[in-house]
């Protein structure tokens, strides 16, 4: 059924793009197209990230296009696209915000084809564009250790020694009965260890805060000395501090971010430049010394040195939307 | 020569039949404007929770959002919330009409500072004091439990924030002061014959208090106690932060679950259980009224009087002392961890190569917070004034004539207060959201101005009420006796009277709109951001020293505000 309606949406497609594929597929008339438009409205669920707007000012610059930028909540998001279409305004162009959420809309038939955007070629696997999504970041998951708390040799190496008892009591954990990184590392380990695997994880105790950028603070400062599923690029804000992030040896779980083009959007011209914009290796390298990982091939090697064993580690995997509802249900029965 | 005044609203000579016509009018437009701003996005979640969809999508009316709210886990959820309500509301209450009390009617030395300082930590965003407390009174590394570590030689914990007790003292932080600027103003309007009489009469200085002092203040305890009531049963913060790492869940992060954190947000279910909490705060407001009605608690007359102080002799010091410590447990503790980790780079990390005063340059530096500081400003001003003008109008309605409508009136001011935030800020996304395209609200700062009159005319009304309640109806006679009208009745005699708390009830809803997220970033377009959006824009981004600054920034304004107010209000009332 939710596939129909995706075909469906796909089926559409031409009639719905039309404005963006009048400009055909020659990229100068593109350019030019975009820079007559001169405005682009970005709804984003990245609050507050100063490396999107780093990128964000780079495509001002290079072609004169105004961005403005509507940032809330990935439901927020959502609600806010779903409730301006439904009313038939339609004020934004660009949707930046997690797979699982882009999958939904796009099942609800909230974006329109992108069109041709030259830079989609340079996606590596396991990310793939298709003609709604293009992956644009991706944030990958480790644990965190506090230093003073946790003697060198003694962290984790690999995911299943936080089953150890010396860490019963001791894990600071996202929730995973909610959507977020706990909800995707809960379904990564459901996927590489079993059920077993979690109901032993829920033995150790771990609490639960949903409160993240609070939750890391508490593990510096040394109230827990171990924080999972901690997002690699929060290590940007904690440097300083005695906190060491460390991807166990199986990989990182991982989750996507895409870009797409909201239905109707008023500058899908501009639309399309700020998508190729953003899958730029200079962009791209932007994220990556943030610390989440790029999409395109040739750019973790260019990272700082710090941050580069990270996200050149193996990725684990991520969370499958069709599957959510029913790993948060389960998440709960292990959970209570 | 000998004039008869009909009571008011009831005028029969001359001019009646036009009277009549405009009152008619202006109650019809009254009742109006308030269906709009609370009666239409509340039947937009009605809407939602009767109906499978959220409005746009197609689907089916049904009830299944309540059937799947009536579930034994939500009575342990609805039994948490009242219960930690309750409490913390009747803890507050005591605690703030004892300040007030001691602030207003006593004389213990420096009572104008302690009542600056007392209500601090109303207008501190709670997320900061949040973490603050997170910082000084988590079990493990808490600096309490340590400096208690180090004092006893033991390794016990004294506190910890982490339970029901810090859900609690977290949201009386709040409560207290909120009901402290309640009660001390009419404290302070009060006619102190009353209780001379009573003292004359034998009663001891207690009895005197409890039957003549705390009888007379019926109205506007039982109105601050309702509204902090329904405030604590709305509270998210204190809940999100120390009740649901260990379990204590109350309605709001049950509601902020079913739609933030599952993949498909259930908006029915959301609004049933909001549906379901506003039955019971009904219920409550009704009582209030049972409780108030068919009393009279008249203590401004006609009469003239000046406000005198109980001396209190050598226990005022010990009044002194007990302001001193709230104000050292529940301001110095919290703020001055806010102002100490605004120097460092991280917040609670307190050494000398972490000394920085890179927050305060970024936040200089920060466009986005110099656009938001301007349109909150604008909405501030614009928002708490409209907002205590439509407040004072209903107030005098609703508590001083008998005109028909006027209970309609009352629920429909009532309204907004009864549901969450963070739901009524969906009813309006939705409400403006389909208005037609000509009317430009939607995406502009009138849609946050709106809302913001909506959700700020509940505390307007009450404010105004319980002042106007206190007002003998004989001054408005002699008024109109003297050939004023109207409006000039209303304006120089009503309000001039009822002016202070004119004055905090203003207070209270500029800060409000400061502080108020829920709406804000569910109708914030880009250019008219808010500074609630970007503290969250910097909180998530993983800024709270910033966010410690901006809050220190709205401290040194409420200190401005509240000098102000104080200076005026002792100058009007020196002048009475």
């Amino acid at each position: 059924m939710l596939r129909r309606d995706v075909l469906g949406v796909l089926a559409m497609a031409p009639a719905i793009v039309a404005p963006a594929m009048a400009q055909g597929d020659d990229w100068a008339k593109v350019v030019e197209a975009g820079k007559k438009e001169g405005k682009l409205v970005i709804y984003t669920a990245s609050i507050g990230s100063v490396f999107h707007k780093a990128v964000i000012k780079s495509f001002e610059q290079k072609y004169g296009i105004t961005v403005e930028m509507l940032e809330a909540r990935a439901s927020e998001v959502r609600e806010r696209v779903r409730v301006e279409q439904a009313a038939g305004r339609f004020l934004g162009d660009i949707h930046h915000n997690g797979s699982t959420t882009t999958w939904l809309m796009m099942r609800d038939g909230n974006f329109q084809p992108h069109g041709v955007v030259p830079n989609v070629k340079n996606i590596v696997p396991p990310y793939e564009a298709d003609e709604i999504r293009i992956p644009c970041e991706v944030i990958s998951y480790g644990l965190m250790v506090n230093r003073n708390l946790v003697k060198p040799g003694d962290e984790p190496k690999s995911w299943k020694d936080i089953l150890d008892p010396r860490w019963t009591g001791k894990i600071l954990s996202d929730d995973y009965r909610a959507l977020g990184g706990g909800a995707v590392f809960f379904v990564v380990m459901h996927n590489t260890f079993g059920k077993e695997f979690l109901e032993k994880l829920a033995t150790q105790k771990p609490v639960f805060s949903r409160d993240l950028q609070n939750s890391e603070r508490r593990v510096a400062r040394g109230e827990y000395p171990l924080y999972l599923p901690f997002s690699l690029q929060n290590y940007n804000n904690l440097k300083g501090l005695p906190v060491t992030p460390i991807v166990p040896a199986e990989g990182r779980p991982y989750v996507r971010f895409d870009l797409t083009v909201l239905k109707n959007a008023p500058h899908p011209n501009a639309a399309r430049l700020f998508m190729n914009h953003y899958l730029e290796p200079d962009s791209q390298l932007v994220f990556a010394n943030a610390g989440y990982n790029p999409v395109v091939g040739g750019v973790v090697e260019k990272t700082i040195p710090e941050i580069r064993s990270l996200l050149a580690s193996k990725a684990l995997g991520t969370t499958v939307p069709e599957r959510q509802d029913a790993m948060l249900a389960l998440a709960k029965e292990i959970f209570k | 020569m000998v004039t008869i005044v009909a009571p008011l609203g009831e005028r029969k000579p001359l001019l009646s039949g036009l009277w009549r016509y405009s009152r008619g009018a202006g109650i019809s437009a009254l009742i109006a404007l308030l269906c709009f701003l609370s009666l239409y996005p509340m039947i937009m979640l009605l809407y939602g929770s009767l109906h499978s969809t959220p409005p746009g999508i197609p689907g089916v009316f049904n009830l299944d959002g309540y059937l799947a709210i009536a579930t034994t886990e939500n009575l342990i959820v609805l039994a948490n919330t009242v219960g930690i309500s309750l409490v913390k509301t009747g803890l507050a209450l005591v605690l703030a009409v004892l300040l007030a009390w001691i602030v207003a009617r006593t004389d213990t030395p420096g009572r104008g500072i302690l009542e600056v300082l007392i209500t601090l930590p109303f207008f501190i965003p709670p997320i900061l004091t949040a973490t603050a407390w997170a910082m000084l009174g988590n079990a493990q590394v808490g600096t309490i439990n340590l400096a208690w570590r180090w004092l006893t030689g033991g390794d016990g914990t004294l506190v910890d924030v982490y339970s029901y007790g810090g859900v609690i003292w977290h949201m009386m932080q709040y409560s207290t002061p909120f009901i402290f600027l309640f009660v001390v103003d009419a404290f302070r309007a009060m006619d102190p014959s009353l209780e001379e009489s009573s003292r004359m009469s034998g009663a001891t200085r207690w009895q005197t208090f409890w039957r003549i002092t705390l009888a007379l203040m019926l109205p506007v305890t039982t109105s601050a106690f309702l509204l902090s009531f329904i405030r604590g049963v709305e509270s998210f913060e204190s809940a999100v932060f120390f009740g649901t790492p260990v379990g204590i869940e109350v309605i709001t992060t049950t509601i902020y679950h079913s739609i933030t954190q599952r993949a498909q947000p259930d908006y029915q279910s959301a609004t049933a259980l909001s549906f379901a909490a506003l039955a019971l705060m009904f219920l409550l407001v009704l009582l209030q009224n049972r409780l108030l009605r068919g009393r009279s608690f008249t203590t401004v007359t006609g009469k003239g009087y000046s406000p005198n102080i109980t001396r209190l002799g050598r226990l005022r010091w010990v009044t002194f002392a007990l302001c001193i410590a709230f104000f050292m447990v529940s301001v110095a503790l919290p703020i001055g961890q806010l102002l100490l980790s605004s120097f460092f780079k991280f917040f609670g990390f307190y050494q000398a190569d972490m000394l920085t005063l890179d927050h305060y340059r970024n936040v200089w530096e920060n466009s986005g917070f110099w656009r938001a500081f301007r349109n909150t400003l604008l909405l501030g001003f614009a928002g708490a004034t409209a907002t205590m003008a439509l407040g004072g109008i209903v107030a005098y309605v609703t508590t001083r004539t008998r005109w028909r409508g006027r209970r309609l009136i009352d629920v429909l001011a009532w309204l907004p207060w009864m549901m969450p935030g963070m739901v009524l800020g969906i009813g309006f996304l939705w409400g403006f959201a389909i208005l037609p395209h000509a009317i430009p609200i939607y995406g502009t700062l009138w849609a946050l101005l709106l809302a913001y009159i909506a959700l700020g005319t509940p505390v307007a009304v009450r404010v105004t009420s319980a002042a106007y309640q206190q007002i003998a109806t004989d001054i408005e006679e002699c008024s109109r006796v003297h050939g004023a009208g109207w409006w000039q009745t209303l304006g120089r005699i009503l309000i001039a009277l009822a002016w202070p708390a004119f004055a905090v009830g203003w207070v209270l809803i500029f800060f409000g709109i400061m502080r108020e997220l829920s709406a804000s970033i569910l109708l914030y377009a880009p250019g008219t951001e808010v500074l609630s959006v970007v503290m969250l824009k910097l909180w998530v981004g993983g800024k709270p020293e910033e966010v410690s600054v901006i809050g220190l920034v709205m401290l040194i304004l409420v200190l401005v505000f509240r000098w102000v107010q104080l200076r005026f209000i002792k100058k009007r009332i020196s002048t009475l």
